[in-house]
């Protein structure tokens, strides 16, 4: 209980982490709790009544096939989210182990993910995209979706943190580190990493927003998952069936605002994660 | 005080450390001789790029490329020699064998951890294992020994001055009660007064210790409190060693001599000399003695024959010409 009181009374000095806290907080409680207020088989084309505008009985209206977008975001937003998390979480921890290993040991290995992580950078990542994902189109699913965005969302956070690395290296206190006779693992990851912490914590969050991102645009070319009504896949079929000059606004404005919602919140949580992990920037406790 | 009555705990032979470069090899520490003594304070003085640091940074291990140790051998009491020693032999040396109390007190603490925290985990890394409290209660007792309260432990490098954080490096370098604590400048960025009780904070703890003290710096009057033994290093050699009454009495030395009467006192008043000319060049250096270039007593045979270690009566040694000469004719300074 003590420790409760702590922990909300940190959030009162740190508003930022809390408002996020809260706005990401909804969106799953959005996608756990849903369901068991709202009919998630709406969310199959042809179950209700189609083209209502938002009304008492559909709140977020309904599509052209028949759906209930309320019903539709309660499944979709959690899809989406997976994608998200999976994605950025699998780029992540490749770019951290990557990033912490080359940039701390260095030689050989070191030119090898520089040379390689350098050259994938040019390419255009929704070229790539594109391309694997027409080519198992097929038997496309949420977890192959995150995995086909995972394989370009490790280059960029290698790159940074290897870069960080470098210079962290050279600081007197690794120096110390070394020179009181600690291993060369045991101040990868207790010297160098706590130390990145809040800058791993922003990576992330915009290694989700990027993954969240990349499948959108993935599945808004129609490349997503078929069957799955993810918050992308909605955002298709009102382009395909044309919902911006049919008048149609809740079609698309409705997944576009719960794509917001996630990224402000992952963008607040991260700002406010830096002030926490970052002793000289936190306020007397 | 003679070499016989004290044991040695160092000793140095012929410490070469290279730095490779496009230009050619830049010796940074020449052909040094040196024996430490158990529980000795020794001090080492010289100008920027003399080698001073670097010859610290070999006994650990310490030398980047392109720098390498080209040779020598450093014999600790027991026989190991700490130049050969590979791998995992390194990492446990230091620390429990070897301490270094660090130049820069400011950043060399971890920023994001406990100065608790940082001592107890250098103190598990070298296996010592123990519970929450027992590691707690050691480092209390570790801060206890360099003055510093209990407190601090909890506290982050941030919140400490700079003396405070000196102190916390110089617990953690006792941690596990070295036989050789390496100072490089450990007070250069503190004011004299702070400066004044860290040195004697290290030299309370040297003496519970009894362990060997090598403080390198270039501060004349630091020295002069401090040390037992001092070492004069140019060029990378070490051009004069002897008690510290010794060398600032009677400086064999031209360089030493120079250097001494640099040092502004209350007795001698009027025009200070620097010392003239410019430090050498490592990649160039000078033939014969490395001096002589800047030398004023400086002979014709100085720009040709390397001086060798001539020694001064009881524990003195002079690297200069004008010492050999004296000794082939059976006379001494």
């Amino acid at each position: 209980m003590h420790r409760l009181d702590q922990i909300l009374y940190y959030l009162r000095e740190n508003p930022m982490l809390g408002a996020g806290g809260v706005l990401i907080l909804f969106i799953v409680l959005f996608g756990t709790l849903g369901p068991l207020f709202v009919d998630t088989e709406l969310a199959r084309p042809l179950s209700t009544t189609s083209r209502l505008a938002p009304s008492w009985d559909h709140p977020f209206g309904t599509d052209d096939a028949g759906r209930d977008l309320l019903s539709v975001m309660v499944v979709g937003v959690p899809l989406t989210m997976r994608v998200g998390l999976l994605a950025g979480t699998v780029g992540l921890g490749v770019g951290i182990f990557l990033g912490f290993t080359s940039g701390y040991l260095g030689g050989t290995f070191d030119t090898i993910v520089r040379g390689v992580v350098d050259t994938l950078l040019t390419v255009p990542g929704l070229v790539v995209l594109i391309s694997i994902a027409s080519t198992i189109r097929e038997e496309i699913s949420v977890n192959i979706m995150a995995m086909v965005v995972a394989s370009l969302a490790w280059m960029w956070p290698t790159r940074v943190i290897r870069a960080q690395v470098l210079t962290m290296r050279e600081r007197a206190y690794v120096q110390m580190a070394k020179l009181n006779g600690m291993s060369t693992m045991e101040i990868i990851w207790k010297e160098l990493f706590p130390n990145l912490l809040p800058y791993l914590a922003a990576l992330f969050a915009n290694a989700v927003n990027y993954a969240i991102l990349a499948s959108i645009g993935l599945e808004a070319l129609g490349l997503g998952p078929q069957n799955d009504p993810t918050v992308g896949m909605t955002i298709y079929w009102a382009i395909t069936f044309s919902a911006l000059i049919r008048g149609m606004w809740w079609w698309w404005a409705i997944p576009i605002l719960f794509i917001g919602l996630v990224f402000v919140g992952l963008l607040m949580i991260a700002a406010g994660l830096d002030e926490l992990a970052n002793p000289k920037q936190r306020k007397a406790v | 005080m003679s070499d016989s009555a004290r044991e040695v705990l160092l000793d140095i032979q012929g410490l070469e450390v290279h730095f490779e470069t496009r230009r050619g090899i830049a010796r940074a520490v020449n052909d040094v001789d040196l024996q430490l003594y158990k529980g000795e304070r020794f001090g080492l003085v010289g100008e920027s790029g003399s080698g001073k640091t670097t010859m610290i940074l070999a006994l650990l291990h310490m030398i980047k490329t392109p720098g390498l140790i080209a040779g020598g051998r450093a014999i600790f009491d027991d026989g190991t020699d700490l130049l050969s020693l590979r791998g995992d032999e390194v990492r446990k040396n230091r620390l429990r064998r070897v301490a270094m109390v660090p130049q820069g007190a400011m950043n060399s603490l971890n920023p994001v951890m406990r100065i608790g925290d940082q001592i107890s985990l250098t103190i598990r890394e070298h296996g010592e294992e123990g519970t929450k409290q027992e590691l707690a209660a050691r480092v209390t007792q570790l801060l206890d020994r360099v003055e510093l309260k209990p407190e601090v432990a909890m506290l982050y490098p941030h919140e400490l001055s700079g003396g405070m954080k000196q102190r916390a490096c110089i617990a953690q370098a006792i941690s596990l009660g070295p036989q050789l604590i390496l100072a490089d400048e450990p007070t250069s960025a503190l004011d004299v007064v702070v400066q004044r009780q860290i040195m004697q904070t290290l030299r309370e703890l040297q003496l519970q210790l009894e362990a060997t003290v090598l403080l390198v710096g270039h501060d004349m009057g630091l020295m002069a409190q401090f040390a037992e033994r001092v070492g004069i290093m140019y060029g990378g050699k070490l051009v004069e060693v002897g008690s510290v009454t010794e060398v600032f009495r009677n400086p064999q030395h031209p360089y030493t001599q120079l250097l001494i009467s640099s040092i502004p006192s209350f007795e001698r008043r009027g025009i200070f000399k620097g010392i003239p000319g410019v430090g050498l060049s490592l990649l160039d250096p000078p033939s014969g003695c490395l001096f002589h270039p800047r030398c004023p007593q400086a002979m014709e045979r100085c720009s040709r024959d390397e001086p060798g270690l001539t020694s001064l009566g009881t524990e003195g040694h002079v690297s200069c010409l004008l010492h050999e000469k004296e000794e082939t004719h059976g006379t001494s300074a």
